[in-house]
């Protein structure tokens, strides 16, 4: 592996993680609500102002505030939830795991189904399946995901439908139960990606069909099926993967957040809806914060491997 | 746009359809803003979840206002959000792209670039509340908030077009006549970017109609007035009782308007033929 090139992904890294920390600390913290009257009792003095205000750290420097905001992300120690009490750590370490077993399937299958419509759809590329395919992605693309939600509700959840899975909650211990609330939540998220999903591949594939070495493997009399997975598949694997590892911090927050909210299952995205309800702040700074680290973390992470898999990538 | 453009748009039945719907919704917007339909929104003119009948078309709400009514106003607010969105996210973008693409490579140039790797960092639900928290009930805080994140696409697009207009000649000609850098781009270069522009401005206000939708159903969105997220927030307590009034009503709307958005910008793409530009 190239080291000039893992040095210098991990120097253009360290800004990224400066800046999304800084913004987060200037919109929540720094700007954020003053807290010193929610902790005093009725007509304090100007002495307990200021010892509230030295205890929130008000007093002291901008560029001091800033570090402190850094170290907390740093060693996890992210201080006690407003409304709960609970550290917000313990928090989020319960949480994560509901959310990705809620997430998770529905994220494999839409990228999974994407994948191969879009497959189709470059193959047949300009013939009716083609068209067919497209048009209803572009259906797909059309329909709102809380459209979605409330449609699914009503079609599988209700007596109105077909009544088969619960309206709302989370009572997962084996995998029956878990089938049960997970049904509906990972419909919901499949046919809100799957339409973005196949047009993104389908892209991705054409181009790569309409390559010249393509032809030529053809002329060469390659079956369809070693052309698709020798050529096509392997050479857009970066496209590929470099969408998927985009979108995994995005769909994991954004997705668990309006499925959890309304569904009412307790995981990270509910947490963040009632911290945004109840202006929650130690809750919020910590999960905008932690998402940008991680999703920075994992950018650079994911340009080392590509530079293994495809030297190309490396060169300046 | 080019004549040829028009004739390649009007010869695409998809594309003739989505604009139809497209300046439909915009008249019915142009009407409740000129005062002529929807202003009945807020008003209690029957009693509560009534049925569709010929007075209320598709019924009334938990207040016993008018669905229908209610959903003309939200009209006007998709609209709203969309043009402020998109224009202010377009003329931000397309100035940052175009300092960022002409001085390429500069320290400004990385400036622009990693802004826009910050604010692509934090996913988007999580930054608009974090400027409603910063902004503490400011009911612009989600145009703004979109306003920020959305123009960072549009910045990407136009910094790439402008490092490949540069090299041409008549560029070279320009500076060849001793006109200043800045003349230069608002003159020469930026005008040939106008047809991108307008399909990524497209692409921009479906993403704002969309977005608009899920932050008011967070609570982050639409404070005064009444928008389709919010009738489908309140939908989603009543569809299990089985009033579908605002459910049909605010979701059929958004899919037809967001269906027309959808159709005309591919079709503007294909006649444009930006595909590759902005992909």
């Amino acid at each position: 592996m190239n080291r000039r090139y893992i040095t210098r992904r991990v120097l253009y890294g360290i800004p990224l993680i400066l800046g999304v920390t800084f913004v987060s600390f200037l919109l929540m913290v720094y700007f954020g609500p003053d807290k010193t009257y929610e902790l005093l009792g009725k007509n304090p003095t100007t002495e307990q102002i200021s010892e509230v205000r030295r205890a929130l750290g008000y007093d002291r420097a901008f560029l001091l505030r800033y570090g402190d905001y850094l170290r907390e992300l740093v060693t996890l120690d992210l201080g006690l939830s407003d409304s709960s009490g609970e550290p917000v750590s313990v928090i989020l370490k319960r949480t994560l795991p509901v959310s990705i077993a809620l997430v998770l399937p529905g994220f494999i299958l839409g990228n999974l189904m994407g994948l191969a419509l879009g497959l189709l759809a470059a193959w047949y590329r300009g013939k009716w399946l083609d068209k067919l395919v497209m048009s209803a992605s572009v259906v797909g693309m059309s329909v709102s995901f809380l459209v979605i939600i409330i449609g699914l509700q009503i079609l599988l959840c209700t007596p109105y439908g077909l009544n088969l899975f619960p309206v709302r909650g989370w009572q997962v211990h084996d995998l029956g139960s878990y089938l049960y609330y997970v049904t509906v939540p990972t419909l919901a998220l499949v046919l809100v990606t799957l339409g973005y999903n196949t047009r993104f591949y389908r892209a991705v594939m054409v181009e790569e069909i309409e390559r010249d070495h393509i032809r030529t493997a053809q002329a060469y009399g390659a079956s369809p099926r070693e052309l698709l997975f020798r050529h096509v598949l392997k050479n857009s694997l970066i496209p590929v993967l470099t969408r998927i590892m985009f979108s995994v911090p995005f769909v994991v927050i954004s997705g668990s957040l309006l499925l959890e909210s309304y569904f009412g299952i307790p995981g990270i995205g509910l947490v963040t809806f009632n911290a945004i309800t109840s202006g929650d702040q130690p809750i919020l700074k910590a999960v905008v914060g932690l998402t940008g680290v991680l999703f920075v973390l994992a950018l650079t992470v994911n340009d080392m491997l590509y530079s293994l898999v495809d030297p190309r990538v490396a060169k300046p | 746009m080019t004549g040829t453009t028009w004739q390649r748009l009007k010869s695409d039945p998809l594309g003739v359809g989505g604009l139809c719907v497209v300046v439909l919704f915009a008249l019915v917007a142009l009407c409740v803003w000129s005062g002529l339909l929807g202003q009945g929104w807020s008003e209690v003119s029957g009693e509560r979840w009534e049925n569709a009948s010929s007075d209320h078309w598709f019924g009334t709400n938990l207040l016993g206002q008018d669905i229908l009514q209610r959903t003309l106003f939200g009209t006007a607010t998709a609209f709203e959000v969309g043009l402020i969105v998109t224009a202010c996210s377009t003329i931000l973008g397309t100035l940052m792209g175009a300092l960022a693409g002409w001085y390429s490579h500069s320290w400004l140039d990385e400036l622009v670039l990693w802004l826009k790797g910050v604010l692509d960092s934090i996913p988007f639900y999580l930054f608009a509340a974090a400027v409603a928290f910063a902004l503490q009930g400011n009911p612009w805080a989600m145009h703004l908030a979109m306003i920020v994140t959305f123009w960072t696409t549009t910045a990407r697009i136009i910094r790439g077009e402008v490092m490949r207009i540069k090299e041409r000649e008549f560029i070279e000609a320009a500076r060849a006549i001793g006109l200043p850098g800045l003349v230069t781009v608002f003159r020469h270069v930026l005008p040939n970017t106008f047809h991108i522009l307008l399909v990524q401005g497209s692409i921009v206000f479906v993403a704002a109609i969309n977005t608009e939708v899920i932050l008011s159903f967070l609570g982050l969105g639409i404070q005064d007035g009444v928008s389709w997220g919010l009738m489908l927030a309140e939908s989603s307590q009543e569809v299990l009782a089985g009033h579908f009034g605002n459910f049909a009503a605010a979701g059929g709307s958004l899919f037809l308007l967001l269906m027309g958005f959808n159709l005309l910008a591919d079709a503007l793409q294909d006649a444009l033929d930006t595909r590759r530009a902005i992909r």
